[in-house]
């Protein structure tokens, strides 16, 4: 397509003053109609945007040289990056809870990423058109419309500095995270370094390592409790069936006298009440559609079969003889085609949001799953999430608080420091096992306290817990489980 | 640091405007008011530089 040098040269300018006016100089009529002021990460995308603008110019006055085209294409890439990574904060927040203003209903930092994306398609197009060699063809003079485009760049950047300075300030001050409205009264203007403040970091509180029971310490002794009465087992019993895999995970059904297993393979075995005979089995495939981690808890939901993996995504489960072989195909590595597949979904949670679980427990008075945060180096809390079995969304959340007579063995220390890795509901009381310390907290969840906690000392980091009348099994990754009798509803440390 | 990004801006807009003789100039100085930029971007996100989302 035939396009002349100079058209081309014009359309960029056209380009160049719609850049100029719209983005970057709007945001300054947004200054003064409705006192908006941008944040830190605001001020770097729109001078990014005059940037773009300026390149434009360079090459309105000397040509498109690789150089400028070349600047030009690293802004915007740049400009997109900066756009996402502004975005991110509040893309996933609710609706109509985004930050600054918004324009035909999206939110500034979100056009910002949109206007350096069509940065870039522009560029692409006008490249589309160029046929221009050094010195030839391109136009001497920028011409009146280039000459207007200096103009206006120069008095919208000027307004922009102005701006600049009443709301960051002068060198050494820099821009803020969370801005005041704008005012032409110096009085009410706001300098600062804050931004300079806080450690370097790639993913901030994304950084969660995966949990790792084997990083724990299991000394009760050395537990944030003090003076916990121990719990021995009354005896040892082993799972009988060869599992591929560690152990993760155990429930028991009172209604059928079977036990669930799972393993770390992402193994679901349904074996009968002496544990020594496999009824069912099915290897799950944890790709496609939603992710599953390795699996972490299981628990009998009436005749369903829930697993949960570490990451808080769910497999839903039933057994089932007259299961169609080629349809569960797409669900299952292995089968012994008595299972089928129900869902595959995920918990939200709240405040356990960016932790990882390790437990899985059914309350069937409230008809609810429940999950027990584990702690990271960035978020140290010990977080009991509750989900309806109606839709599997939250219905409640609560950290809980010791009960009186329960005391800490230091102020620095904190619940927080328990790794629950089973769980299993009895009578409206959670009884949740920690591989750190070796200990069993009962907590109650109508008053969301912990009632009492137990020392078990001759647990070796255990992986899961079930409750078969007043024993309670407490599984290790070898296959052994614990025979533990069930503490009463009654705390004995608030009896003490 | 952001008005004097912008009175560096202003500058080069001047010296592309009125001093055109000036181009290596005026570009060395557009690197380094690109540089300013993204330092202060990357000062705004220290605490985390890429995305806070499920990457």
């Amino acid at each position: 397509m035939a396009v002349s040098q100079r058209r081309l040269r014009d359309a960029l300018v056209a380009l160049v003053i719609i850049l100029i006016a719209v983005p970057i100089g709007g945001a300054v009529v947004l200054a003064l109609i409705h006192g908006d002021t941008p944040c830190i990460l605001c001020w770097a995308q729109r001078t990014s945007m005059a940037l773009i603008a300026l390149v434009g110019l360079f090459i309105v006055r000397y040509g498109p040289r690789p150089r400028y085209v070349g600047t030009a294409v690293l802004l915007a890439t740049w400009g997109v990056f900066m756009g996402f990574r502004h975005s991110a904060l509040h893309l996933a927040r609710d609706v109509g809870q985004g930050f600054s203003a918004s324009i035909f209903g999206m939110h500034t930092y979100t056009w910002a990423w949109f206007i350096h994306w069509t940065v870039l398609v522009g560029i692409g197009a006008l490249l589309l058109f160029l046929h221009w060699k050094e010195g030839e063809g391109w136009p001497r003079e920028p011409g009146r419309a280039g000459r207007f485009a200096m103009g206006l760049f120069v008095v919208v950047v000027g307004a922009n500095a102005l701006q600049a300075f009443a709301t960051t300030g002068p060198p050494p001050f820099l821009g803020q995270a969370d801005p005041v409205r704008f005012s032409f009264d110096p009085r009410r203007w706001v300098w600062s370094q804050e931004e300079l403040g806080g450690r370097l970091s790639l993913r901030g509180s994304w950084t969660i390592p995966e949990p790792d029971v084997g990083d724990v310490d299991p000394d009760p002794a050395h537990g944030p409790l003090a003076d916990l009465p121990s719990l021995s087992a009354s005896g040892w019993e082993r799972i009988g069936v060869p599992l591929a895999g560690a152990l993760s995970g155990l429930a028991h059904d009172p209604a059928t006298n079977r036990f669930l297993a799972v393993t770390d393979r992402y193994e679901v075995y349904v074996l009968d009440g002496s544990m020594a005979r496999s009824l069912h089995h099915v290897a799950v495939d944890p790709g496609f559609s939603i992710d599953l981690s390795p699996f972490a808890g299981t628990a009998f939901v009436g005749d369903t079969l829930a697993v949960l993996s570490t990451n808080k995504s769910y497999v839903l489960l039933r057994p089932d003889s007259t299961a169609d072989a080629d349809l569960e195909w797409r669900h299952f590595r292995e089968t012994d085609g008595g299972m089928r597949e129900l869902r595959l979904g995920r918990f939200a949670t709240v405040r356990a949001r960016q932790m990882y679980v390790l437990s899985l427990a059914f309350d069937p008075s409230a008809d609810e799953m429940i999950t027990v945060a584990v702690p990271s180096p960035r978020h140290r809390r010990l977080v009991v999430s509750r989900f309806a079995r109606g839709d599997l969304v939250l219905s409640s959340e609560f950290e809980p608080r010791p009960a009186p007579g329960l005391r800490l063995t230091g102020e620095d220390r904190s619940l927080a420091e328990y790794v629950v890795t089973g769980a299993v509901v009895v009578d409206g009381l959670l009884y949740a096992l920690s591989a750190a310390y070796s200990t069993l907290l009962v907590i109650d969840l109508r008053e969301r306290t912990l009632r009492g906690a137990y020392a078990v000392p001759e647990l070796e980091r255990p992986v899961g817990l079930a409750a078969r009348g007043s024993q309670l099994f407490a599984a290790q990754a070898d296959g052994r489980v614990a025979v533990l009798e069930r503490p009463g509803a009654e705390s004995p440390r608030a009896e003490e | 640091m952001e008005f004097l990004n912008f009175l560096l801006i202003l500058w080069i807009a001047w010296l592309v405007w009125r001093r055109p003789e000036n181009e290596r100039l005026a570009f060395g100085l557009l690197v380094l008011s690109c540089a300013i930029m993204a330092l202060l971007f990357l000062v705004g996100t220290h605490t985390s530089f890429v995305p806070g989302v499920n990457l």
